[in-house]
């Protein structure tokens, strides 16, 4: 702060003390411009001092999981690496370990809750853009607030019901439960890319000659794909994520990586640098994911700019 | 290229526990081949709702829409054959601009689409920016890649829906001009959605005014603005409005505006008793106290340039008179001035029902 007041202050002084042929005219300009510049690298200091802070649990993460038995309860960050723990986890020279498979349940649950979102959710939120009928608002906000209700008010009730259908500890059941989680992203995001088509688009085609199913398939449906795939990571993302659901509803055929990591934390012994090395690897797929769809991710984000 | 005939064409639209809205009532046109008709109201007034009927977007709740000699009546939009360049243009963004004209063609699988699209360029002047996407296209571009799209499947019948309200000051003038000299050139039979009556009576052939879902009148623009049926055409139509003055008609053969203000108008018959004289601004001179029908105080001189606007208040009437004056004259507000409004170009108006009696 004191920076910029002796700023603002010294050229008042020095057009003073100088000619008079010429004003303070470009002075103004000059400050502001100066000003900017220092607001630019505030902004850059305090976004890099920021960058920094979010970055401290997964360097932390990341040093943990590849300090030895010894070093685990350390903090500092010199120690001799190793990747025994990776080892450990995978089973690797142990005839494997049942992390894969977790992981691979995870895999299959995430997707294939996606994937029954996006199937239902699409058609859904298509009418729910275009069509008013009755109750449309009333079923969308119950949706919605399947979102904001806790999670832990239905669980036990549900675990209930589930072990009542048989759906306890399987695919078929955790893929269900997961709509609760991506269903309302799918629906109410698409829905708003949904309105932001004009329906003339729509109509437009129709004139032409297309079928309403066609004129859907090749007018709308191309526009929003960008949304489409930036709503589908973002449920994967939750859907990955999730423990309470995976936590209560399965035990050991469905359970999913973020359950099992736990695993490690048990028994006899405490191994965080376990558990560590187990989180490290499942933050992969949404990564690898987001790395791959970015694209669309911004062009997704910024769909207003597209319209006319 | 067909004529088109609408008869009693009704929409209402019925949502359980509210009251009907009675969109369109009655809609009667005969659209001749190659005719250009305006549909001229303001906001809701139910012309473009009658322009989506046609197209078949909307269902018609009672009523018969004739393209050539067969109804299209019941038949889906994609069975009809009439080309709509929308409002917001409904292009297509990922599309260069021959792609979207050509987009309507491969519904139908029309072979010859190349020289089509071509064909249909060159005429309308979009050579040039045929590999460009709509995004970066002004919107008198826009528009016309909108109406190459409706025409280059040579629909029976065209509409346009508000074509000009996107359009900035200049680019109306030259689009209107445009809009007209093609549609002429291409002979389509083309209704036109528009709700500025200047670029109405300027653009169409002829012109239905509605208002709340009413045909108000139909006629040729010269109808329209010489000859108003009702209170609502007079007021609607012209620029600046037309002066309606509430009075009462006399049985001497005047109409008097005040008790100090009186208006010679001769016989009407049936009209004594409450009406609205009108008279536009342009039919009010200055005249010399012995040609004077009124006089009254000058409020505001405004001195537009082309022309200049006298505002008068007449001693005791309600409504302030505008005139239409020669620019500069510079007129102090407080004068007195005398006008006079030109017998065969007054109006009068019944006030119950609005019906013009003179």
């Amino acid at each position: 702060m004191s920076t910029t007041v002796t700023e603002t202050a010294d050229p008042s002084g020095s057009t003073a003390a100088g000619s008079d042929a010429a004003p303070a005219r470009p002075r103004p300009e000059l400050r502001s411009s100066r000003r900017k510049a220092l607001a630019g690298s505030l902004a850059n200091v305090s976004l890099a001092a920021y960058f920094a802070f979010s970055l401290i649990p997964i360097v932390f993460i990341l040093a943990l999981s590849l300090k030895s038995n010894a070093d685990q309860t350390t903090t500092y960050l010199a120690f001799s690496p190793t990747f025994e723990n990776y080892r450990t986890v995978l089973g690797i020279g142990d005839g494997g370990s049942s992390y894969v498979r977790f992981f691979l349940a995870s895999l299959v649950t995430s997707v294939g809750a996606v994937l029954v979102s996006l199937a239902i959710g699409i058609p859904a939120a298509y009418a729910a853009a275009r069509y008013r009928f009755r109750g449309s608002e009333d079923l969308l906000f119950t949706l919605l607030s399947f979102r904001f209700a806790p999670e832990l008010a239905v669980i036990i009730p549900l675990s209930v019901i589930y072990q009542q259908l048989g759906l306890y500890d399987t695919f078929v059941g955790m893929i269900w439960v997961l709509q609760l989680v991506t269903m309302p992203l799918v629906v109410w995001i698409l829905r708003s890319f949904f309105q932001d088509l004009p329906a003339e688009l729509e109509e437009a085609a129709l004139l032409d000659g297309y079928t309403r199913r066609q004129a859907f398939f090749k007018t709308v449906l191309p526009l929003v794909r960008p949304g489409i795939a930036a709503v589908s990571l973002l449920a994967f993302i939750f859907a990955w994520n999730n423990f309470i659901f995976p936590f209560t509803l399965t035990s050991s055929n469905a359970q999913t990586v973020t359950v099992s990591s736990l695993a490690f934390l048990g028994g006899n012994q405490v191994q965080f640098n376990l558990v560590a090395a187990g989180v490290v690897m499942a933050a992969l797929p949404p990564l690898v994911l987001a790395l791959f769809i970015q694209r669309y991710l911004v062009r997704g984000l910024s769909f207003g700019a597209v319209k006319s | 290229m067909s004529d088109l005939a609408i008869r009693d064409l009704r929409k209402t639209y019925r949502t359980k526990g509210r009251p009907e809205v009675h969109a369109v009532r009655g809609f009667d046109l005969e659209v001749d081949s190659g005719e250009l008709v305006g549909l001229l109201g303001p906001s809701g007034c139910g012309k473009s709702t009658t322009l989506r009927m046609i197209a078949g977007l909307e269902d018609a709740t009672s009523g018969d829409i004739r393209v050539g000699s067969s109804s299209v009546v019941g038949l889906p939009p994609q069975r009809r054959n009439i080309g709509v360049a929308f409002e917001n243009y409904a292009l297509y963004p990922p599309l260069s601009v021959s792609e979207n004209i050509a987009f309507g063609l491969r519904a139908r699988g029309k072979g010859d689409r190349k020289k089509r699209v071509a064909d249909v360029a060159h005429r309308i002047g979009l050579t040039d920016i045929l590999d460009a996407t709509p995004v970066g296209l002004s919107s008198g571009q826009k528009q016309r890649v909108a109406l190459a799209r409706a025409i280059v499947r040579r629909p029976d019948v065209l509409l346009l829906d508000e074509p000009l309200s996107h359009l900035d000051a200049g680019q109306r003038d030259t689009t209107r001009r445009e809009l007209r000299h093609l549609q002429q050139e291409l002979g389509y039979t083309t209704i036109l959605v528009i709700h500025d009556q200047e670029e109405a009576l300027s653009l169409a052939d002829r012109v239905v005014v509605m208002n709340d879902g009413v045909v108000q009148q139909v006629g040729t623009p010269d109808e329209i603005y010489d000859d108003p049926m009702n209170l609502f055409v007079a007021r609607f139509v012209g620029e600046p409005p037309m002066n309606l003055l509430d009075g009462a008609h006399q049985a001497d053969g005047t109409v008097r505006l005040s008790t100090e203000t009186r208006v010679a108008v001769g016989d009407v018959p049936d009209a004594v008793g409450p009406v609205v004289l009108g008279v536009r601004p342009e039919d009010v001179v200055l005249a010399g106290e012995a040609d004077a029908d009124v006089s009254g105080v000058v409020v505001v001189y405004e001195n537009l340039l082309e022309h200049g606007l006298l505002t008068v208040e007449l001693p005791g009437a309600e409504e302030r008179i505008v005139a239409q004056t020669a620019p500069g004259l510079g007129l102090e507000p407080g004068r007195e001035v005398s006008l006079a409004l030109r017998r065969d170009r007054t109006y009068l108006f019944s006030a119950e029902t609005g019906r013009r009696v003179r």
